[in-house]
C-alpha cells in the first residue's frame, strides 16, 4: 500500500469534494480517498501494484479538476560570469545534460536560471556543480527566489478574486442603483432623467445589460464549472449560481425584447441587477473565504518558516555557508550563538544551552554538551558547537512534526460524515426544490416573476460551501494550534475523541514522575553491610535497562562502589533481576519474586511498608535463597502531576495510575498527586488489560505513558497520550503526542479538542440552520403566511455570509491559549 | 502571454456577442433606442384620426387643439414656439364648473392665466422658431415637442398611456393602444385623458367633491421611476 496527498485546483464546495472522493474511490487498487476541501487536499491510500498515482491524477482531471504537480521542484539560480547570450545557452546546455532535471531556461538579461527538476534523481548541489564546470558561478539562491510556491499561488488567488470583485462591484453598485433608486419612495435619491424606466425603457433597459454584462465576465467561471458539472450530473455551488443568475439574466433579455417591441410594462420585470449583484456577492464571500482559509493553514507555515535557509558546514578545515538542501548526512556544522540548527544531528563538540520551545513549548533552554542530540529549527543561545548531521530534509524531526500536522489536518473527524453524507445529495435537492416551489408558486399565482423570484432565491440561497468548511477548517485550527502549543493531535478522528475522555490513566513512572528514581534507602538484616548489598545489587543490576535497576547502579556509582564481575544474568519481567557473581545467586526484586521463591520477608516487613507508604519502591535483596536486605528507590514527581491531575478533576476527568509498583508505593504517590484510583502490581503485558476493563464498563478511556510498555495500552485506549520525552514506539503508537514532558498539557490537550468540537458543531449547527432556515424562506413559505419574501439578491448576500461566518468562527479557535494555571510542583 | 491572449480573446467574444444583442434590440425597435417617443407619435396619430373634427386649427396659439367631447377642455400644442403668446403645450379648460365648486380665480397661482371664462395652464418649452421637414400639421407639431422636449414625454404604466407633462402636475395622457390596455389586457376605455393637479384649485376655494365633469380621484403615477398615488382631477373619454 503506498499513500499520497495530491492538491487539487477548482473545488468551489463540499460537492465537489463528494465528486472527487466518489471518483477515486471506485477505482480499483484504492483503499482510502478522502479530500479537505479547506485545504484543497486529495489523500489517497491505494495498492501500488494495481493502480498507479498517474491513474489517479486522471481520473481527477477527467471530472474536471486540476491536480497540482509536486513531483518536481523549481529554483532559480543566480548565475554570475555570462557575458553575452550564448553564454546563457552554455549554462542551459550544462543543466540540460544532468540526468534529473526536466527543463532549464537562463534569462541572460536577468542572470538567472530558472530550473525545473526531480529532487529524487539529481541534487541542487549537482546542478550548481554543472553550472561551475561550464565556466560561471552559480551564486547564492535569493530566499525570495525560493519562496513558498503554495503561498505565491494562493496570493495569486485571492489577488485575482480581489480584481474580479473590485471589477464586478463597479458595474454591479451603479447597476443596483440604478434599478433600485427608483423604486426607493421616502427619499429623492439623484437619478439621471434620461435614464427614466417610464421615460426611456429601452435605454434603461440597455444600461442595466451593459452594465450586468462586466460582472458575467469575471464571474465566468462560475458559468464554466457550472454547467460543466451540471452537464456531468454532478452539480456544485458553481451550477446553482449559474442556474440562477442565467434565469434572472434570461428573463430580463426576454423583457428587454418586449420592450423592444413596445410593450414598456415590461420594464418592471428586469432582474439584470440580481444576476449582477448576486456575482459580486459570491465574489466578495470567496474572496474574504480566501483570504481565511489562507488564515487556517498558518500553523503549518509558521513551522515551515522555522527551518534556517542556510547552514556552516566544516570543509577543508574551513567554514563554507550552503543552502540547507545540499547539507549531507556526516556534514560537520558549526552553530554560533544566535543561529538556528539547520538539521538534526549529534555534538561532536562544544557546550551550550540550545532554545527548544520552538518545537516543544518548553521555554528554558537545555543544555547541550558531546552526544547530545540537536534538533532542527532550534535556537543555540549560548556557546558555540560542532554537531554531526544525522537527519536531513524530511527526516529531521521538524519535518516530521510538519507531516504529522499535514495530515491531521487532512483527515477527517467522523463528524463531518454527517456533513459529507448531506453534502452529496444537497445541490441536487435543492435544484429539485427551487423547481418544485417556482412551479408551485406559478400554478398557484399565475405570476411567473413570483415564480423566477422564488426560483432564484431558492437557488442562491442554499450553500453547501458552509457545510464543507465546517469542519475542515475548525481541525486546521485545532490542529495547527495544537501544534504551537506543542501537542501533536495525530488526526481529526483523535481530536473528536478525546473530546469524550472520562478517564485518564497515567503511568506512573517517567510520566506522573520524572522517571529519574533515585536510591534512598538501604536497609539489611542483621551481619550484611549496606555498602556491600548496594555492591551486589548493582552489579546484578548493571545488566538490567529498567530504571529501577539503573537507579541503584547510579546509587552504587555515587559511592564509588567497585561492580563486582557477573557471571549470569536474567530479566524476570514485572517481578525484578536474578544473577550469578561471586559464587552467589542474587534475587533483586519485589514480594512477588520473593514470595514466588519462598523467601520470607518477615524480618523487613515493617521497613518495607514504612518505605512504601513513604512512596518509596522497597526492592528486596536476597542473596542464596535469604532476605538480606532491602534497597529502596523514590523518583521525584513531576512540577506539574498534581495541578493537572487537579485540572482533569475539574474537568470532571477520572484519573487513575497505573504501575507494576506495590499497591502502597502506588498509593502514597497517587495521595501526593491527588489520584484517586490505583492499577497497582500491574505487569507490563497487563497494562492493555486493564484498559479494556474500564472500557468494558463504558468508559472513555485515554492513557497517558512513555516507555515502550507502554505502547500496547496507548493502542488499546481510545486515545493514547505519548509524552515527549518518550520512546519512538510510545509515540507511532499514541493519538495525541506532547512534545514536553509537561502534564498540564494533558488538559490543554482534552480543552483543546472540546473547544475545537464545540466549535466544529457551531459552524454545523450554523451550516445546517441557514440552510434549513434560508431555503424555505427563500422557496416563499413565510410569503404564504403573509410575511416577506426574499429577494434573491439578499439571498447572495446571506450565502455568501454563512461561509464567512463558519470560517471566521473557525478562526476564532486561533485564540485559543493554554489557560491552565501552572502552580508549584510536588516532589518525592 | 498565451493567458493574455485568451484574455483578450475572451472579451472580444463578449463584446460581439453584448453588441450582437443589442443589434437586434434595435432592430425589434425599428432601430430607435427611443421606443416611447416613436411610439408615442404612431398612438398620436392614431388619436388625432379618431378626434377628427375636434382637433382643430388654434390661431391663438398658434399651433392645435385636440378638444374633449362636451367642449369643456382642449389640450393645445404650438406649432411655432416663437409665436406663441402663453404656452407651448397646455390645457384650456372652462372655468364654469370650478367656479360652481367655490373657485376664486384671483387665489390660482402665476401659472394659471384666467381669460373670456377660461382657465389656461401649461409650460412655455422655448422661444425657438420651430422648422418643419413638410407642411405644418398637427402631427408635425407633435414630433417638434419629440425631438425638442422629449422630456416632457413619459409612459404611465397603470393605464397603458403615453404623457405629455404640462408642468405642475397637469398632463395629456393619451392610449398607446385604443383597442386594448396592453397592461391589464382589459379594453381600452380612457383613449384621452386631460389630468390636472387639484392642489392649486382646492387652494384657491375649490371643494374638489362638487366639481362636474371631472372626476376627482387618487392616480399611481411614476416620477422618474417612482410610483405614487395622488389625487387628480380627471376627464377621460372614450374615443371608440
Amino acid at each position: 500500500m503506498d499513500s499520497q496527498v495530491l492538491n487539487i485546483r477548482g473545488m468551489t464546495c463540499a460537492a465537489c469534494a463528494q465528486r472527487i472522493e466518489k471518483t477515486v474511490r471506485k477505482l480499483s487498487g484504492i483503499e482510502e480517498a478522502s479530500v479537505n476541501l479547506a485545504s484543497e487536499k486529495l489523500f489517497v491510500e491505494y495498492d501500488e501494484n494495481a493502480l498507479s498515482l498517474t491513474a489517479i491524477k486522471e481520473a481527477v482531471k477527467k471530472i474536471g479538476y486540476e491536480v497540482e504537480e509536486k513531483a518536481n521542484s523549481s529554483v532559480t539560480i543566480p548565475i554570475g560570469g555570462m557575458t553575452c547570450a550564448v553564454c546563457a545557452q552554455r549554462v542551459e546546455k550544462a543543466m540540460k545534460k544532468l540526468d534529473g532535471v526536466t527543463s532549464a531556461s537562463v534569462n541572460f538579461a536577468s542572470e538567472k536560471a530558472t530550473v525545473v527538476y526531480e529532487p529524487q534523481t539529481v541534487r541542487l548541489s549537482a546542478i550548481r556543480e554543472a553550472i561551475e564546470k561550464a565556466g560561471y558561478e552559480a551564486l547564492e539562491i535569493n530566499k525570495e527566489d525560493a519562496a513558498d510556491e503554495d503561498r505565491q499561488r494562493k496570493e495569486k488567488e485571492i489577488k485575482i478574486l480581489q480584481t474580479k470583485l473590485v471589477v464586478s462591484a463597479l458595474f454591479s453598485v451603479p447597476l443596483l442603483y440604478i434599478a433600485m433608486a427608483p423604486m426607493i419612495t421616502f427619499v429623492r435619491l439623484p437619478f439621471p432623467e434620461g435614464l427614466d424606466p417610464m421615460g426611456f425603457p429601452l435605454l434603461f433597459a440597455l444600461v442595466e445589460l451593459l452594465l450586468v454584462a462586466p460582472a458575467i465576465g469575471v464571474g465566468y467561471k462560475f458559468y464554466t464549472v457550472g454547467y460543466k458539472s451540471l452537464w456531468q450530473r454532478s452539480p456544485n455551488m458553481d451550477s446553482l449560481i449559474a442556474i440562477g443568475t442565467t434565469a434572472a439574466v434570461l428573463y430580463s433579455l426576454y423583457n428587454t425584447w418586449l420592450i423592444a417591441n413596445g410593450n414598456f410594462g415590461a420594464v418592471d420585470h428586469l432582474y439584470y441587477e440580481s444576476a449582477g449583484v448576486i456575482i459580486t456577492l459570491i465574489l466578495l464571500g470567496k474572496t474574504l473565504e480566501a483570504i481565511s482559509k489562507g488564515r487556517t493553514g498558518e500553523a503549518i507555515k509558521k513551522l515551515m518558516g522555522l527551518a534556517p535557509k542556510t547552514a556552516i558546514i566544516i570543509e577543508d578545515g574551513k567554514e563554507k555557508e550552503i543552502p540547507i538542501d545540499e547539507v549531507e548526512i556526516g556534514d560537520i556544522i558549526v552553530v554560533k550563538p544566535g543561529g538556528k540548527i539547520p538539521v538534526d544531528g549529534s555534538v561532536i563538540e562544544g557546550h551550550t544551552a540550545i532554545d527548544e520551545s520552538m518545537l516543544t513549548g518548553e521555554s528554558m533552554p537545555v543544555n547541550k554538551k558531546a552526544g547530545d542530540p540537536v534538533y532542527t529549527a532550534s535556537l543555540n543561545t549560548t556557546g558555540t558547537i560542532r554537531f554531526r548531521a544525522e537527519k536531513i530534509g524530511s527526516d529531521t524531526a521538524l519535518a516530521q512534526i510538519i507531516k504529522l500536522v499535514e495530515d491531521a489536518q487532512g483527515s477527517k473527524a467522523p463528524i463531518a460524515q454527517m456533513a459529507d453524507i448531506v453534502s452529496g445529495y444537497f445541490v441536487p435537492v435543492v435544484c429539485v426544490i427551487a423547481l418544485v416551489a417556482g412551479i408551485g408558486w406559478y400554478i398557484g399565482t399565475g405570476n411567473i416573476e413570483l415564480a423566477l423570484t422564488i426560483f432564484t432565491a431558492v437557488l442562491v440561497i442554499a450553500c453547501p460551501c458552509a457545510l464543507g468548511l465546517a469542519t475542515p477548517t475548525a481541525i486546521m485550527v485545532g490542529t495547527g494550534k495544537g501544534a504551537e502549543n506543542g501537542i501533536l493531535i495525530k488526526g481529526g478522528e483523535a481530536l473528536e475523541t478525546a473530546h469524550k475522555i472520562d478517564t485518564i490513566i497515567f503511568d506512573k513512572t517517567g510520566t506522573i514522575t520524572e522517571g529519574k528514581p533515585t536510591v534512598t534507602d538501604v536497609i539489611t538484616i542483621e551481619g550484611v553491610e549496606k555498602n556491600q548489598l548496594l555492591q551486589v545489587t548493582a552489579s546484578a543490576e548493571k545488566g538490567s535497562e529498567h530504571p529501577l535497576g539503573q537507579a541503584i547502579v547510579r546509587g552504587a556509582e555515587e559511592k564509588s562502589l567497585e561492580m563486582l564481575p557477573m557471571e549470569h544474568f536474567e530479566s524476570l519481567t514485572g517481578r525484578g533481576i536474578e544473577a550469578q557473581m561471586d559464587g552467589q545467586t542474587v534475587l533483586a526484586g519485589n514480594r512477588k519474586l520473593m514470595e514466588e521463591r519462598n523467601i520470607s520477608l518477615s524480618a523487613l516487613e515493617a521497613e518495607s511498608d514504612r518505605l512504601a507508604e513513604e512512596g518509596k519502591t522497597p526492592m528486596y535483596v536476597a542473596l542464596n535463597g535469604k532476605l538480606s536486605g532491602i534497597v529502596a528507590v523514590a523518583d521525584v514527581v513531576k512540577q506539574s502531576s498534581r495541578d493537572a491531575i487537579r485540572e482533569l478533576h475539574n474537568m470532571g476527568i477520572e484519573v487513575a495510575m497505573i504501575t507494576g509498583d506495590n499497591k502502597k508505593t502506588a498509593s502514597a504517590i497517587a495521595r501526593q498527586v491527588g489520584i484517586d484510583q490505583v492499577l497497582a502490581e500491574v505487569l507490563p503485558q497487563d497494562k492493555s488489560n486493564e484498559v479494556k476493563k474500564l472500557q468494558a464498563q463504558g468508559r472513555k478511556v485515554a492513557m497517558v505513558g512513555d516507555g515502550i510498555n507502554d505502547a500496547p495500552a496507548l493502542a488499546q485506549a481510545d486515545i493514547g497520550i505519548a509524552i515527549g520525552s518518550g520512546t519512538d514506539v510510545a509515540m507511532e503508537s499514541a493519538d495525541i503526542v506532547l512534545m514536553r514532558s509537561d502534564l498540564m498539557d494533558v488538559p490543554t490537550a482534552i480543552l483543546l479538542s472540546k473547544k475545537t468540537i464545540r466549535n466544529i458543531k457551531q459552524n454545523l449547527f450554523w451550516a445546517f440552520g441557514y440552510n434549513v432556515i434560508g431555503i424555505p424562506i427563500a422557496a416563499g413559505v413565510l410569503y404564504l403566511f403573509g410575511g416577506p419574501l426574499l429577494n434573491p439578491i439578499f439571498a447572495a448576500a446571506a450565502m455568501s455570509l454563512s461561509s464567512v461566518s463558519v470560517l471566521t468562527n473557525a478562526l476564532r479557535l486561533k485564540r485559543f491559549k493554554a489557560t491552565v494555571r501552572k502552580e508549584g510542583g510536588v516532589s518525592a | 502571454m498565451k493567458k493574455n491572449s485568451k484574455l483578450i480573446w475572451g472579451i472580444l467574444i463578449g463584446v460581439v456577442i453584448l453588441a450582437s444583442i443589442i443589434f437586434v434590440f434595435l432592430r425589434a425597435a425599428g432601430g430607435s433606442i427611443d421606443v416611447v417617443g416613436t411610439g408615442s407619435t404612431a398612438s398620436f396619430e392614431k388619436i388625432l384620426t379618431a378626434s377628427n373634427d375636434r382637433v382643430r386649427v388654434d390661431e391663438k396659439n398658434v399651433g392645435w387643439s385636440l378638444e374633449a367631447p362636451d367642449g369643456s377642455v382642449r389640450f393645445i400644442w404650438s406649432g411655432d414656439y416663437s409665436k406663441s403668446p402663453l404656452y407651448d403645450i397646455m390645457l384650456e379648460i372652462d372655468e364654469e364648473p370650478f367656479i360652481q365648486a367655490g373657485l376664486d380665480v384671483s387665489k390660482l397661482p402665476e401659472y394659471y392665466n384666467a381669460s373670456e371664462g377660461m382657465l389656461t395652464v401649461g409650460v412655455k418649452l422655448t422661444n425657438d422658431k420651430l422648422t418643419h421637414e413638410s407642411d405644418s400639421t398637427p402631427l408635425a407639431g407633435y414630433k417638434q415637442i419629440v425631438e425638442n422636449d422629449r422630456k416632457t414625454l413619459g409612459y404611465h404604466m397603470a393605464l397603458d398611456h403615453y404623457n405629455v407633462s404640462l408642468g405642475n402636475g397637469n398632463m395629456f395622457e393619451w392610449a398607446k393602444d385604443m383597442q386594448e390596455n396592453g397592461v391589464t389586457k382589459e379594453k381600452q376605455d380612457k383613449d384621452i385623458v386631460f389630468v390636472l393637479n387639484p392642489e392649486p384649485l382646492i387652494a384657491a376655494g375649490v371643494d374638489p367633491e362638487k366639481v362636474e365633469g371631472w372626476v376627482y380621484t387618487t392616480v399611481n403615477v411614476e416620477m422618474n421611476g417612482k410610483a405614487q398615488d395622488v389625487y387628480k382631477f380627471l376627464k377621460p373619454v372614450d374615443l371608440e
